[in-house]
């Protein structure tokens, strides 16, 4: 009879695959740093100093991490659910333009009534925009992978349209770049601290964190999910209607998506511009993996992310290395992570193998 | 230890083999020589370190002390392509087969190619049709082997350890997943294949086939080898002792009861397989308050499609199925109407990454005390498992144990404890034995006889006879997808069951 761990052990090795796989990433870029000439030291010195070093570092830190945050809690609340939605960058998409919508309207309305109705038409926007993936998920068993995917394409375009200079409906007329008119004062997510763009889209993501987190481990919706999740074959014969439950976890991750291309429109670019987002929707697939589904580890990967990017403009200047080493280091992460668990669940399976002999499972 | 053992017509000698995991000993000091010409039973338990001791033999698992020899020369296996280089060949519990290529391109499969890079398939063909033919193992050689019967498949792997040259073959627990005819063809071709020399080690924990078709023993208990005898020397009690220690025995503790009021009903019933066709012809069957009613029968026979349809994941094509006069699908969330232990239970019954509390409150998390006000109560969930723990006498370190540590009996336990916390009316058990050592089987029999005490009625489908004689009250027998007959659960109509698993419908009544 083996002892398993407690869960404050588990906890432990569960951060210590993340934590030793950012460590390795940057011991590998120091590498490359160091062939281009450039003490590597000196480079994460700057990076630090950019991201953390000052309250406005902090503050872009902020701002850079919140969109990867919600789409992170997004793709990680699909995971958990033994799905993947990957359509995130569409979601966003959508959602930032039904905010917009909202947004867009002058309100005779208390400030905080139209920044609610606007996050709301977010929330919905994306989840509308993963309905159909998920409708043939549940229904019909087509994978959601592909479908969420090509429908981020689709959603980009849609924006695109939408915000056309010339014919969108939403487009400023006659505006040199493609983008709306700037949304309602009143739909404008506060700005936490004076003289900086950090908002307060920051904090509804941490505190939708804690509310997945609260979702996941203590109602009896999280407990189906992570059933679903964890063995869907034994889910169905406990009784676990699988369909309705995988409809619910893919509109809530999509909603989750939209909330940020919202937060993204209504705190930081006040307007809802062309291909607005380099990115976010899949970056939240990277940190939804480095945080291994977990949302409090979201908040933590998303912050690392947040600080990377926010950190490199100034490594940049100090150390004229390219930008993009940043992406690199992002890429080792993911890498380190992927093996990190392949490891630890070879190493499970290792451990598995006295039981078999002590006591019998047999297979 | 280390000396050159002496027999010449020894073809394998594993000398003090130890293996550990940790603190665990899975091999301890393990020797063990197979003669030319010799099949070779290993038995004991699940987890008396037989399949350790062939993993190391196969290359998979290197051994922490001993040496192998082979004719009388020692090896080292580091690999399975080693040990296919000296002459092994195994053929695993579960195929290593690729469903989606033929059997001759399975048998190429990882082998130098004559004329690579190309891929020419005729002489292989000729020659594992030549294979074939010589030993009686017919295959279908250019048919997805998805297609083919898993008897087929068996014979497939054999010819595929011959055509690489094995001169030992490790067959193990062949005969788990073929009926009664195929096991004696397989036997008959087993005997063929050592009248040329070759050595064979065959795996099984069935005491009579082994009395059948072996020359020697060699039993393993809990890692160390308790004897090692001429065949005819054997006797099952012996045997059966020098696997588990002492005296077990799976035997009736009280004459059959009969049941009272009719719980399950199935009326005609007729309904489709996963592949389109009938799995069950017009079935009928009536399982009683206060008894156990085994289902005997050969795999396939529609075992899996009859329990799914009483736990209500299958749709009828045709007929009726009642149980307490309700629809099987509106009793399924119901855990005081109908228990369920499926009959895999790493993939059906548990959901291994969650804790054994977790799994205990699969299906009833969400009532009260379990969810309060919308949320999970930790608390009430932890003492509900602690208790169960208790009640059932599972072994584990707690609630918070993950189900995928604990032993194959105890994972059981585990799902008897929640799907019969509720005290169901009906309880439908599928193999609920399998792969568990003697020591959990008697433990899992006790738990089905207090279910049937209480009052429950018992469906219990299995492919083991002596459980089936040991805990029913009636007995009936499945085949094709029929009812064919119905004996009572005695010794003495062993062969009468034995007949109809095969197909052979009774002539006279029985009574």
């Amino acid at each position: 009879m083996r002892v398993s761990v407690s869960s404050i052990g588990a906890t432990v090795r569960a951060a210590a695959v993340p934590v030793f796989a950012i460590l390795a990433a940057l011991a590998v870029s120091g590498i490359l740093i160091l062939l281009a000439g450039v003490n590597p030291l000196d480079a994460y010195a700057a990076m630090v100093q950019g991201s953390v070093g000052s309250p406005s570092a902090l503050a872009v830190t902020g701002v850079r991490m919140t969109p990867i945050l919600l789409t992170g809690l997004a793709v990680a609340i699909s995971f958990r659910a033994g799905l993947f939605n990957i359509g995130g960058e569409g979601q966003l998409y959508l959602g930032a333009a039904a905010a917009s919508a909202i947004a867009l309207i002058p309100m005779d309305v208390p400030s905080a009534v139209h920044i609610v109705l606007a996050l709301g038409a977010g929330f919905v926007g994306g989840a509308a925009w993963v309905l159909v993936p998920a409708y043939l998920r549940a229904f019909r068993g087509v994978s959601e992978v592909v479908t969420t995917l090509m429908l981020n394409f689709v959603g980009i375009i849609v924006v695109s349209y939408l915000v056309d200079p010339s014919f969108g409906p939403m487009g400023e007329r006659g505006a040199s770049y493609a983008q709306s008119v700037p949304i309602q004062q009143s739909a404008r997510l506060p700005v936490l601290a004076e003289r900086t763009s950090l908002h307060a889209g920051l904090l509804l993501g941490i505190g939708l964190a804690l509310l997945l987190y609260v979702l996941i481990r203590f109602t009896p919706f999280g407990f189906r999910l992570r059933m679903l999740g964890a063995n869907p074959v034994a889910a169905r014969f406990a009784g676990v209607k699988s369909t309705r439950e995988m409809m619910m976890v893919m509109l809530l991750s999509g909603g989750i998506a939209g909330l940020a291309g919202a937060v993204e429109v209504m705190g930081l670019r006040h307007r809802l511009f062309d291909h607005f987002s380099p990115g976010y929707g899949y970056d939240g697939i990277a940190v939804a993996l480095l945080a291994a589904a977990s949302p409090i580890g979201v908040i933590a990967a998303a912050g690392f992310f947040g600080a990377l990017r926010a950190g490199s403009s100034l490594m940049q200047q100090v150390t004229r290395l390219e930008v993009s080493i940043v992406l690199i280091i992002q890429a080792l992460a993911i890498l380190f992570v992927i093996a990190g668990f392949f490891r630890s669940r070879i190493l499970r399976i290792g451990k598995r193998t006295p039981v078999q002999a002590s006591g019998g499972t047999h297979d | 230890m280390a000396q050159k053992p002496e027999s010449s017509r020894g073809l394998l000698h594993m000398v003090g083999i130890t293996k550990r995991y940790g603190d665990l000993v899975a091999d301890d000091r393990v020797s063990f020589m197979v003669r030319e010409g010799e099949i070779h039973a290993l038995l004991g338990e699940n987890g008396a370190g037989k399949s350790t001791l062939m993993k190391v033999l196969y290359g998979m698992v290197q051994p922490d002390e001993g040496e192998i020899w082979i004719d009388g020369t020692p090896v080292q296996i580091a690999s399975p392509h080693d040990a296919v280089r000296n002459g092994i060949g195994m053929v695993h519990q579960r195929f290593m087969l690729v469903p989606n290529l033929t059997a001759v391109e399975n048998v190429v499969l990882g082998m130098r190619q004559p004329r690579a890079p190309l891929l020419d398939l005729s002489d292989a063909r000729d020659r594992l049709m030549e294979l074939a033919a010589d030993y009686h193992l017919e295959v279908e050689p250019d048919v997805p082997v998805w297609q083919l019967s898993v008897g087929m498949q068996q014979r497939l792997e054999i010819l595929k350890a011959l055509y690489r040259g094995a001169r030992l073959l490790v067959l193990d627990e062949p005969t788990a997943v073929l009926a009664p005819s195929e096991v004696t063809h397989l036997f008959r071709v087993m005997r063929l294949l050592v009248a040329e020399g070759r050595g064979i080690i065959f795996i099984s924990h069935k005491l009579s086939e082994v009395k059948e078709v072996s020359d020697r023993i060699t039993v393993l208990r809990a890692g160390r080898v308790t004897g090692s005898i001429e065949t005819p020397e054997a006797t099952a009690a012996g045997l059966s002792e020098m696997m588990v220690g002492r005296q077990v025995s799976i035997s009736r503790v009280s004459p059959p009861s009969v049941g009272s009021t009719a719980v399950l009903e199935i009326e005609r019933v007729t309904c489709l397989g996963d592949r389109g066709t009938a799995a069950l012809r017009e079935l009928s069957l009536t399982v009683r308050s206060g008894e156990i009613v085994g289902v005997a029968g050969v795999d396939g026979n529609g075992q899996r499609e009859l329990v799914e349809l009483i736990a209500g994941l299958r749709p009828t094509a045709d007929g009726q199925i009642l149980i307490d006069g309700q629809q099987p699908r509106d009793v399924l969330q119901q855990t005081s109407m109908l228990g369920f232990i499926p009959e895999d239970r790493h993939r059906e019954g548990l959901v291994e990454d969650m804790t054994v509390a977790e799994n205990i409150v699969l299906k009833i998390h969400g009532r009260a005390p379990f969810t309060d006000r919308g949320l999970l109560r930790w608390g009430a969930i932890n003492a509900h498992a602690e208790e169960q723990i208790g009640v059932y006498g599972i072994r584990c370190s707690g609630p918070s144990a993950r189900a995928s540590a604990l032993s194959g009996g105890n994972q059981q336990k585990v799902v008897i404890a929640r799907e019969t916390q509720d005290g169901p009316r009906l309880l439908v058990a599928a193999q609920p034995t399998r792969g568990l050592d003697v020591g959990a089987v008697e433990a899992v029999l006790a738990l089905l006889r207090q279910q049937r005490d209480r009052g429950a009625a018992i469906l219990l489908i299995s492919t083991e006879l002596p459980e089936l004689l040991a805990v029913s009250d009636r007995i009936v027998v499945l085949h094709g997808g029929e009812i064919i007959g119905e004996a009572p659960p005695s010794e003495d109509h062993l062969d009468l069951i034995g007949q109809m698993m095969m197909g052979h419908r009774p002539v006279t009544a029985v009574a």
